[in-house]
C-alpha cells in the first residue's frame, strides 16, 4: 500500500496524515507514506485544494479532510484491488 | 549605555502603543467576526459551488467574474490558491480567468477587508475590493490575449461536479456577515448610548494610576486577558474539534460572546464604573441569539469543520499579527517621517510605484500589511501611494514569484508580474486622484 499526502506543510495537511496513520494502524497494514510539499510538485497533480490524499496513486480526497472512517473504507476497497 | 536603555524603552513603549491600538475594541469588533466568516466560507462553501462556471467550456462573461468571485470565496487559505490556479488553466476555463483567480484571491479576502477597513479606513477597503476585481479581469484578459495557449485537454471534467449552498447556510453567513457590519459601522443609531448602568463599584485609585501609567482603559484591559482566556480555551476545546467537542468547545464560544459583548460596550471609569448600553451591544446581541437559533439547524460535521477552520485561521495568524503590530509599532520611532514624506508623500505615479515595489521586497504575514501600511499613513504617505501598496503587498512576493514561475514559466510571471506592478501603479494613482478631485 503506497500513500501519498499532497500538502505544503499546513496545519491540515498534517491532520490529514495523521488520520491516515491511524487509520492503517486500525487496519493492522503496512504501508508507505510519502509527501509531497513542493508547491509546483502538487499543481501537476489533478487536485484543486490541499491537503490531497492519494492511495496507490489514485486521488481519493483533495480540499478537505476526509474522516478517519472514510480513509478505512478506501483503503479496504484499494486492497481488494491490489488482491 | 544609558541612552541605549533609553532608547529600547521608547521603543518597548511605541510597540506597547501600537499593540493596543490594535486590540482596541473597534478592532476586535470586526476581527473576531471576520475570523469566523472566515472559517465559514472556508468550511461550508463547497469548491464546486464557484468552479462549476470555470470549466473548460464556461463562456468568457461568465468564467472570469466567477474567477474574481471565486478569488473571494475560496482563496482564504494560501493552500487552495495555487492547485485551484493549475487547475483553472490547464483542466478548467483556461489562463486567463486562472490568472484573474492568482490575482482576485490573496487581495481581497474578508479577514484583510475588515481588518483595512477598521485600521485605515472604509475609503482603502472599499478602493481594495473594486479595484483588485476589476484589474484582476483586465490582466487575467489580457494575459489571455497575448499568450495564445492550446485548448485546454479535457480529460476528466472535474468541473462539471454541482453542488448548492443550502438556504440555512445562507442565512447563517448573512448573520455573520451582519455583526461584522454592526460591529463596524459607524451610524449614530448604532454608537449611540441609549441608557446607562451605573455599577455601585469604584475602582482603586492604584489600579486606575497602574492603567493609566501603560496607556490601558479598564475595558481594554478585560479585553486583553479575555483574548488571552480564548486562546487557552481554545487549545483544549478547538484543536480535536473535528473528532468531537468538549467542555472547553463551549467554554470557549463562551468567552467569544462574552468578548464581542463587551467590546461592543461603553465602559466610563471616571469615579464609579459607568456601563453604557449601546446600540451596537443591542444589535449584536440580538444577532447572535439569532446565530445560535440559525446554528441548530445546521449539520453537526458541518460547525464542527467551521470551528476547525476558525481556530485554525485564528491560530496561524493572530501569533503573527501581535508581532508584526508590535515591530511596526517600534519602527514607526524609528524611520524619519523627512523620508517618507519625500518617497510617497504627493500622488506622483513614481510615488506609487515606490508602494508597490516595497510591497514587493518585503514580505509580511497575512494582515501583517495593514499595520504596515497604517505605519506609513502615520509617517506622512499619501493614500494613492498606500493603496497601491496594498494591492502589490499580498499578491506579489519575492517568494510567490518564485513559486508562480516554476508553475507558469518565465515569460509568462515575467508580463503577469508586470502587469500587477503597472496596474497596481495606477490604480493607487487614480485612486489618489480621485480623493483629490472629491476632498
Amino acid at each position: 500500500m503506497h500513500i501519498r499526502i499532497l500538502g505544503p506543510g499546513c496545519p491540515n495537511c498534517k491532520k490529514v496524515e495523521a488520520l491516515a496513520r491511524e487509520a492503517i494502524s486500525e487496519l493492522g497494514i503496512e504501508a508507505s507514506f510519502e509527501k509531497v510539499t513542493d508547491m509546483a510538485e502538487i499543481t501537476k497533480y489533478p487536485i484543486m485544494g490541499t491537503p490531497g490524499l492519494l492511495i496507490n496513486g489514485k486521488v481519493v480526497s483533495s480540499g478537505r479532510i476526509p474522516s478517519k472512517a472514510q480513509i478505512i473504507s478506501w483503503l479496504t476497497t484499494a486492497m481488494s484491488d491490489e488482491q | 549605555m544609558n541612552d541605549i536603555l533609553q532608547l529600547a524603552s521608547t521603543l518597548i513603549k511605541a510597540g506597547w502603543i501600537s499593540l493596543l491600538d490594535y486590540l482596541a475594541a473597534h478592532v476586535l469588533l470586526c476581527l473576531v467576526p471576520a475570523f469566523f466568516i472566515a472559517g465559514a466560507m472556508s468550511a461550508l462553501i463547497p469548491r464546486e459551488a464557484v468552479t462549476k462556471y470555470l470549466g473548460p467550456r464556461a463562456s468568457k462573461v461568465v468564467s472570469y467574474p466567477a474567477a474574481a468571485l471565486g478569488g473571494f470565496v475560496l482563496a482564504v487559505c494560501s493552500c487552495t490558491i495555487l492547485p485551484l490556479f493549475a487547475g483553472i488553466w490547464k483542466r478548467g476555463a483556461g489562463l486567463g480567468p486562472a490568472i484573474t483567480f492568482l490575482f482576485v484571491g490573496p487581495a481581497v479576502n474578508i479577514l484583510a477587508i475588515a481588518y483595512t477597513g477598521a485600521a485605515i479606513g472604509m475609503d482603502i477597503a472599499i478602493a481594495r475590493i473594486v479595484l483588485s476585481i476589476i484589474f484582476g479581469i483586465v490582466i487575467g484578459l489580457l494575459m489571455s490575449v497575448l499568450f495564445k495557449d492550446r485548448e485546454a485537454i479535457i480529460e476528466q471534467d472535474a468541473f462539471s461536479t454541482e453542488a448548492r449552498v443550502g438556504p440555512m447556510i445562507w442565512l447563517f453567513f448573512g448573520l455573520l456577515v451582519a455583526v461584522l457590519i454592526a460591529g463596524t459601522l459607524q451610524v449614530d443609531l448604532l454608537t449611540r448610548t441609549w441608557f446607562s448602568v451605573t455599577v455601585p463599584l469604584g475602582l482603586s485609585p492604584r489600579l486606575l494610576a497602574t492603567l493609566g501609567s501603560l496607556d490601558l482603559n479598564l475595558q481594554g484591559l478585560v479585553l486583553i486577558l479575555m483574548l488571552a482566556l480564548i486562546g487557552l480555551a481554545a487549545h483544549a476545546g478547538l484543536e480535536d474539534i473535528l473528532e468531537r467537542a468538549n467542555g472547553w468547545t463551549w467554554a470557549t464560544l463562551a468567552l467569544v460572546i462574552v468578548t464581542v459583548l463587551i467590546a461592543a460596550t461603553s465602559v466610563q471609569t471616571a469615579g464609579s464604573i459607568v456601563v453604557g448600553i449601546t446600540g451596537k451591544l443591542i444589535s449584536i446581541t440580538l444577532l447572535l441569539a439569532a446565530i445560535t437559533i440559525t446554528a441548530r439547524s445546521l449539520k453537526r460535521e458541518d460547525l464542527q469543520v467551521w470551528l476547525w477552520e476558525t481556530w485554525r485561521f485564528a491560530r496561524q495568524i493572530f501569533p503573527l499579527l501581535i508581532v508584526g503590530v508590535f515591530v511596526a509599532g517600534m519602527v514607526k520611532v524609528l524611520i524619519p517621517e523627512q523620508w517618507i514624506r519625500t518617497l510617497a508623500g504627493r500622488n506622483t505615479l513614481l510615488a506609487n510605484l515606490t508602494g508597490v515595489l516595497f510591497g514587493v521586497f518585503m514580505y509580511f504575514p497575512t494582515l501583517v500589511e495593514v499595520p504596515i501600511a497604517r505605519m506609513f499613513l502615520d509617517l506622512g504617505m499619501h493614500r494613492g501611494p498606500l493603496l497601491a501598496y496594498l494591492l502589490a503587498d499580498p499578491v506579489l512576493s519575492v517568494q510567490s514569484i518564485l513559486v508562480t514561475s516554476r508553475i507558469l514559466g518565465r515569460r509568462r510571471t515575467a508580463l503577469y508580474v508586470g502587469l500587477v506592478t503597472v496596474f497596481s501603479t495606477l490604480a493607487g494613482w487614480i485612486f489618489g486622484l480621485v480623493l483629490l478631485a472629491t476632498a
